[in-house]
This record gives structure tokens, C-alpha cells and sequence, in this order.
């Protein structure tokens, strides 16, 4: 009998729980799929939230292509990192605006680069997601054309393209 | 220790504690799902297509959990689930532990704290896990509950104290 009432609270708490959970999921606004993206070769892993779903074609799945974008000179890279592993290589010409620092260098960036110009954010690859904060960051500061490089630093450095 | 882990006091302060603990540990993965599913995909354990889910559903678990052992609904049934998810969360730090698994996203930017040992973790979820078992297997009438199904005779600790002493007394020449 004790046993019996004792699987039958877990069973109403779970159930209140389970409930809540997929409710809350469903209106918060930081909700996110009950599938997510894990896949690295399908591009970014991340758990999709409702935000971000924009974000699908804003990325460079391919690090040839960020490299092509690179050699045109048009666009600015910028390197969502820490300021430590930016010191250590980044992409040459790269601009560091690590996520954490955002509020503090945005007036600076905002001076010196123009909205309508193209931007590439870009950090440590596919299971790193600053490049898409950083993205998301700077569309809302009003940036027009924002990409990212999914495939980060690590990859690009491999590849044998331009650091410094 | 006995009389120590009999005590209804000591029942309600772990209880408490516990309850409270769950519930803050669920707060911030609520706000933030998506940091908590990586975190979860972080630990490489589990199939990809269970990760949101388990991101959705553990941190709701614990809230719901950790309130009902606050308020003292169920308190014996909130104090198993706990259990369980307390032994999970060991048991997956320790495989970890065992194969040497570190996961660095390279997440954390600017000055963000390093995460903290898992060796810590696992030793705090181990205490977590010994206050849980006694919350569970406490046998007596607990103090300030809303729904307890379990039946005892509703007199307090200290009669039940003076209960004990005074039968002993009887037998005593």
C-alpha cells in the first residue's frame, strides 16, 4: 500500500511535470524544437530556438566560400571569440568582437562600420555558437547583410588561408 | 544518530534544502534551453534526437520536484525522483569521468567563469544523493505538509519520545 502511494506521486508529479514543460516550451519565447540540430556535417549543431530559425540562410556552410567572400574585400570578419584566442591567430584583418564584450565595443563598431556593410562573424566551428549570437547581436543593432562562417577559425586555419 | 536521523527537524531542514537546491538549478535551464541542450549533447551520451527532449523535460522535473518536497506534497515520492535523477546525473559525470570525455565548445567568451571540475560535481552530487536517501527512507510524521499519504499516528516527536521512554520505564524493575 505504501509502495502503491508512493509510485503514485511520482507518477502525478511527472506527469504535472511533463505537462509544464512542453506548455512552458511552447509559449516561452526561448523555447526551442523538440528536435534539435546535432549534426555537425548538417552544419552549426545547436538546439534551434525560435529566434534563431533565421538564421538557416545566413550561414556559410562551406569555409571555400567564406574564403571566396574573403578575397572580394568587401566584407568585415569578425571574430566572435575571446579576446585571448583572438591574440593567439585569427582570420587576417579580422575584427575582434567577442559575444561577452558586445555592449561594451559595439559604439566603437557602430562608428566605424557603416549598416550596409557586409559582415561575417565567425568562432571555433561547428559545436561553438558565438558566431550566431554575434549575428543575431548585430542584425538587431540594425546590420544588413550578416553571415556566418560556421566552420570558424579551426577550419579556415587547416585550410591553409590568410591568419595573423 | 539514530534519535539524530529520527528527528522530524532534521527531516524538514534537508528536505528544505534539497527542495531548494533542485528548484534553483531548474530556474536558469528554464530561461535558457538551448544552453542546457548543449550542454547535454556536450556530454556525447545521448542520441541526438533525445536531446531537446531531455532539455525540455529534466529541468521541469526538478522544479516540479524540488516545490513538492518544499511543500511537502508527496514528499516521499518527490524525495525518489530526485533520487533518480541524482544517481542519473552521477552516473553519466562518472562515464565521463571513466573515458576521459571533456567537452569544450569553446563557448565561453569574455570573462565567463570556467566551468567547474567534474570531480566536484560528481562529489556534491554524492552528498545530494545521501540527503536525498534520507528525505526518502525518513520514517516517521513529517512537519509541515501539505499532502503526505503515508499513515502514522499524528502525535509529535516529543511525544513520541516520551511514548518510548515511558514503556521503557515500565519494563524497568
Amino acid at each position: 500500500m505504501k509502495t502503491n502511494n508512493t509510485l503514485k506521486g511520482v507518477s502525478i508529479l511527472s506527469g504535472i511535470a511533463i505537462f509544464l514543460s512542453f506548455f512552458v516550451n511552447y509559449v516561452s519565447p526561448a523555447g526551442i524544437a523538440l528536435i534539435g540540430q546535432w549534426d555537425e556535417s548538417q552544419g552549426a549543431i545547436r538546439a534551434k530556438t525560435k529566434a534563431e530559425k533565421v538564421f538557416d540562410e545566413s550561414e556559410i556552410k562551406d569555409v571555400n566560400i567564406g574564403k571566396a567572400v574573403f578575397d572580394r574585400q568587401i566584407a568585415v570578419f569578425i571574430d566572435a571569440r575571446s579576446v585571448e584566442d583572438y591574440k593567439d591567430g585569427h582570420i587576417k584583418g579580422a575584427v575582434s568582437l567577442p559575444v561577452g564584450e558586445f555592449d561594451m565595443k559595439i559604439d566603437e563598431f557602430l562608428n566605424k562600420y557603416p549598416p550596409d556593410r557586409p559582415i561575417v562573424t565567425y568562432c571555433s566551428g561547428r559545436t561553438c555558437d558565438d558566431s550566431h549570437r554575434l549575428a543575431e547581436m548585430l542584425t538587431a543593432m540594425g546590420y544588413l547583410h550578416v553571415s556566418i562562417m560556421i566552420d570558424g577559425y579551426p577550419e579556415w586555419q587547416k585550410e591553409g588561408f590568410p591568419i595573423e | 544518530m539514530n534519535r539524530f536521523l529520527n528527528n522530524p527537524h532534521v527531516e524538514l531542514t534537508v528536505r528544505w534544502l534539497i527542495g531548494m537546491l533542485f528548484v534553483y538549478a531548474s530556474f536558469h535551464k528554464i530561461a535558457a534551453p538551448s544552453g542546457f541542450a548543449k550542454i547535454i549533447y556536450g556530454y556525447g551520451l545521448f542520441p541526438n534526437i533525445s536531446v531537446n527532449l531531455i532539455a525540455i523535460i529534466v529541468p521541469f522535473i526538478e522544479l516540479t520536484a524540488g516545490t513538492a518536497l518544499i511543500t511537502g506534497v508527496y514528499p516521499k515520492s518527490a524525495a525518489l525522483i530526485i533520487n533518480g535523477l541524482t544517481v542519473s546525473f552521477i552516473l553519466a559525470i562518472s562515464a565521463n569521468l571513466i573515458r576521459g570525455h571533456e567537452f569544450d565548445c569553446g563557448c565561453f567568451s569574455g570573462k565567463s567563469a570556467t566551468p567547474e571540475p567534474a570531480w566536484l560535481t560528481l562529489l556534491r552530487d554524492i552528498g545530494i544523493l545521501g540527503m536525498g536517501v534520507f528525505v526518502y527512507r525518513y520514517p516517521r510524521f513529517r512537519y509541515f505538509c501539505l499532502l503526505q499519504t503515508e499513515t502514522f499516528s499524528r502525535i509529535s516527536h516529543s511525544d513520541q519520545e516520551a511514548a518510548v521512554t515511558a514503556s521503557k520505564g515500565e519494563l524497568l524493575p
